[in-house]
């Protein structure tokens, strides 16, 4: 899988709206879709299938914040990897998070609280990477090392909000 | 239909829609762009899914098998869909039911078998026989029948749905497309038509099987939010509680296959009463006597309410993989006979908020859909934006070290899809990688569907950790996955379509194609050729469209070579030879290839050119009105 943005013919820039994104898919797999091309010939067919693919993995790779902050990352030749340890801080900031949301069991205004909270510290570090990730040039090395810090914070945050997700599931 | 219809041979095949359903399958196709049921000659349009395997070795469907099923009943299957693709050691095999089951010796332990006179059946083989019923019913009408989509529900797993395109090739159709049951009923229900777009709910209680599926339209795009089921879910189990009330209230304790059969008849017959009325009478022989009651609407739904309920859990979990709330869906669409019953157009209606849509036939519905995207696949329709982008519904992924089931393609993933994921060795001079291919939500492998298992060999030694070993899942348009396996140092290399450790080998297949209706009189040569024929008439005909439509993508040279290799398979026709045949059919592809190249390009040229950069400039601007994303656009 290459380059999502490209995939997409998308500006690599973090702040994409979500229908522009959507509008784009549904361009690219109305071109794309092996259902489009049923009547042509197989090599036709054959070329087709893997390209819808990738347009495919290319929405589910730029629709959340996090996904587009990993893909820009890569994009500039400082991907993420298992081995980007969160800062100290994070960890526990982190922590002192799971403890309160580990208290709030049960109690649904608590736990909307709480997400309410993390999404606010989830959208401070979205901005830092749409101001990182403009599309028009590439960003100083300063600013990469920024951007993968907030995108190191994003994934934390994230997987609060989706453990928030199953205990409000119950 | 008109009375006088001149047959012209030169009429393109008509493409049909196949609803193989649990208790009833029908066939659609479209005909002035409306579907279409087609009725048997009793004017019937649902032909009952019921096998009857007679003493003289002949086979009865539909209404005819139904009727001899109180008689014979281990002779006579129903619902035999509730055993595609399972396991001669599933639970399904004891459920109240009247069959036997052939002992799963080791080589056949992969497929329930039934034991009817002796022999051993499929689920697969009777599957075939509706198909080939509906097949020969569509031929009556037709004449000539093109290629059928056949349904499933959305919550069959990849082992069900070999198993359904199986049957489709054993009933001798070229099966265009598994479809999933809630998207046709959608498509069928022509949401596109009178507005862009809209998000709707579709709730498909069938006779087995119960699926949800969120999708939203837009501009003529169907995508598929999200999916869940229950595969082992339906109307069915209605009857089932109902006959074990039954059978009790009779004193009844050890009940024959005859008395499980018609108890079940009886408990159905009352079910379908209570529709319209308040009460149902019942009339039972059992050996100790007869059993004479009235059962009360309040009586049937405190057996019901339940099972119905089951349903609960899995539409909110649809909803909030959809990130929707009841409220804003558009429209609640039912699908299956079971949503007749006013206890589930209630239930429905308090789980979604809503008056459920109902204009159409809950029965027919799936048929009619089907028929719709069958129409739309053979290029003639005219609703030619119109593309439907569904998912997967349970996560595919590999058992990895400690039993962990790493899913490589979560469930909800847009079709087709493609996702690699490289993993290494454990153990120093480890020479082989053994993949388990599964699919399901639960964290250990073991509490997961299996689906296959190959060993890539012949990895040289290397210290662990060392090897590459890329493993790449692909799963098509009809939801079929095929994993690709490779050492990346050494090119070791393996492809397998998975063949579900549940369903039937390749070579059973090829061995039940030889042995079943038509091709009794062929060999296996004869049969290759003929399917060798077919395929190069159809390549022949797609690149003629091709070349009608955009020949003047290719210079002279290039076309010239197209000619070429069009002529040399025409005159390869004429004289069918199996080599010959697969050579010049294989160069006209070559041939084509440029073509394809440059149709393709165009459509991603006039995709992109669609919504130009222009968006993209006012999107500047908006920035400061949009710094992100909404926040509730979260990832699975």
């Amino acid at each position: 899988m290459g380059n999502p943005f490209e995939t997409l013919g998308l500006p690599p820039r973090f702040a994409l709206r979500r229908e522009d994104l959507e509008q784009r898919h549904r361009d690219l797999s109305r071109a794309l879709h092996p259902d489009r091309h049923a009547g042509a010939p197989a090599s036709e067919r054959a070329l087709v299938a893997p390209r819808a693919a990738d347009v495919n993995d290319a929405l589910r790779a730029l629709r959340d914040p996090f996904g587009r902050a990993s893909a820009l990352l890569a994009l500039h030749g400082c991907g993420l990897t298992d081995a980007d340890r969160p800062t100290q801080e994070l960890l526990l900031e982190v922590l002192e998070l799971r403890e309160a949301l580990d208290l709030a069991r049960g109690v649904e205004a608590k736990i909307a609280a709480l997400r309410g909270r993390v999404e606010a510290l989830a959208r401070a570090e979205e901005d830092t990477l749409s101001g990182v990730f403009r599309g028009d040039q590439a960003p100083a090395p300063g600013d990469l090392k920024r951007a993968r810090d907030a995108a190191v914070k994003l994934r934390y945050y994230k997987r609060f909000l989706d453990e928030a997700d199953v205990l409000e599931e119950g | 239909m008109a009375l006088l219809q001149i047959f012209d041979p030169k009429a393109p095949p008509t493409p049909i829609g196949i609803d193989l359903g649990t208790t009833h399958s029908l066939v659609a196709r479209v005909v002035d762009g409306r579907p279409e049921c087609l009725l048997d000659c009793d004017l019937q349009a649902l032909l009952p899914s019921a096998v009857h395997y007679r003493a003289d070795g002949d086979v009865v469907v539909g209404r005819e098998a139904l009727a001899l099923a109180a008689e014979a009943p281990k002779e006579t299957l129903v619902s035999v869909k509730r055993f595609m693709g399972r396991g001669a050691d599933d639970p399904e095999t004891r459920r109240l039911g009247p069959y036997d089951f052939a002992p799963a010796g080791e080589a056949e332990a992969n497929s329930v078998r039934f034991l009817v006179r002796g022999r051993a059946v499929t689920p697969v083989e009777a599957s075939a026989e509706l198909l080939y019923a509906l097949r020969s019913r569509a031929e009556d009408a037709l004449r000539r029948v093109g290629g059928a989509v056949i349904t499933v529900p959305a919550y069959f797993d990849d082992a069900q749905r070999q198993a359904t395109r199986d049957a489709g090739r054993l009933a001798g159709l070229e099966v265009l497309r598994l479809l999933n049951e809630p998207t046709a009923a959608a498509l069928a229900y022509g949401l596109d038509k009178g507005r862009e777009t809209g998000t709707f709910a579709v709730y498909d209680l069938g006779g087995g099987t119960f699926d949800v599926t969120i999708l939203s339209l837009d501009h003529g795009v169907f995508q598929v939010r999200s999916t869940g089921g229950d595969a082992r879910l339906g109307g069915d189990d209605l009857d089932r509680a109902l006959a074990a009330s039954l059978l009790e209230e009779a004193g009844v304790t050890e009940p024959s296959a005859g008395l499980v059969r018609e108890a079940l008849d009886a408990a159905r017959a009352a079910k379908h009463a209570l529709t319209e009325d308040d009460r149902a009478e019942v009339v039972l022989r059992h050996p100790s006597g007869v059993l004479k009651t009235t059962v009360t609407r309040a009586r049937f739904e405190a057996l019901a309410r339940p099972i119905v309920e089951r349903t609960g859990p899995v539409c909110r979990r649809a909803l909030k993989d959809a990130r929707l709330k009841p409220e804003e869906l558009d429209g609640v669409i039912l699908v299956g006979g079971s949503t007749r019953s006013p206890l589930v157009r209630e239930y429905v209606k308090s789980l979604f908020r809503q008056e459920p849509l109902t204009d159409l036939d809950p029965d027919q519905v799936v048929a009619l859909g089907a028929a719709v995207q069958a129409d739309l696949l053979a290029g003639q329709s005219p609703r030619q934006d119109a593309l439907i982008l569904d998912v997967i519904p349970l996560s595919l992924g590999l058992e990895t070290m400690g039993g962990v089931a790493e899913k490589l393609l979560p469930r909800n993933t847009t079709i087709p899809a493609a996702r690699a994921q490289t993993f290494t060795t454990y153990a120093d001079n480890q020479t082989g990688f053994e993949l388990h291919v599964v699919q399901g939500e639960r964290e250990l492998a073991a509490d997961c569907r299996s689906l296959a298992r190959f060993t890539l060999r012949g990895i040289p030694p290397m210290p662990a950790g060392m090897a590459r070993l890329e493993v790449t899942f692909r799963v098509d348009a009809d939801g079929l996955l095929s994993v690709e396996a490779r050492e990346a140092t050494t090119g070791a290399s393996q492809e397998v379509t998975v063949r579900p450790s549940y369903g039937l080998a390749a070579e059973d297949v090829e061995r039940l194609l030889l042995e079943s209706f038509e091709h009794a009189e062929e060999d296996l040569r004869t049969r290759q050729l003929r399917e060798r024929v077919v395929e190069a008439e159809q390549v022949l005909r797609a690149t003629a469209g091709a070349l009608a439509k955009d020949g003047g993508l290719l210079d002279e040279d290039e076309r010239a070579e197209v000619d070429g290799a069009m002529q040399a398979l025409r005159e390869a026709l004429s004289q069918p030879e199996d080599r010959a045949l697969k050579h010049r059919t294989e160069a006209l592809d070559r041939a084509a290839l440029p073509l394809a190249e440059r149709r393709m390009n165009r459509a991603l040229e006039r995709a992109m050119e669609g919504h130009a950069l222009a968006e993209f400039e006012e999107l500047v601007k908006d920035r400061a009105l949009h710094p992100h994303l909404a926040a509730g656009a979260k990832e699975d």
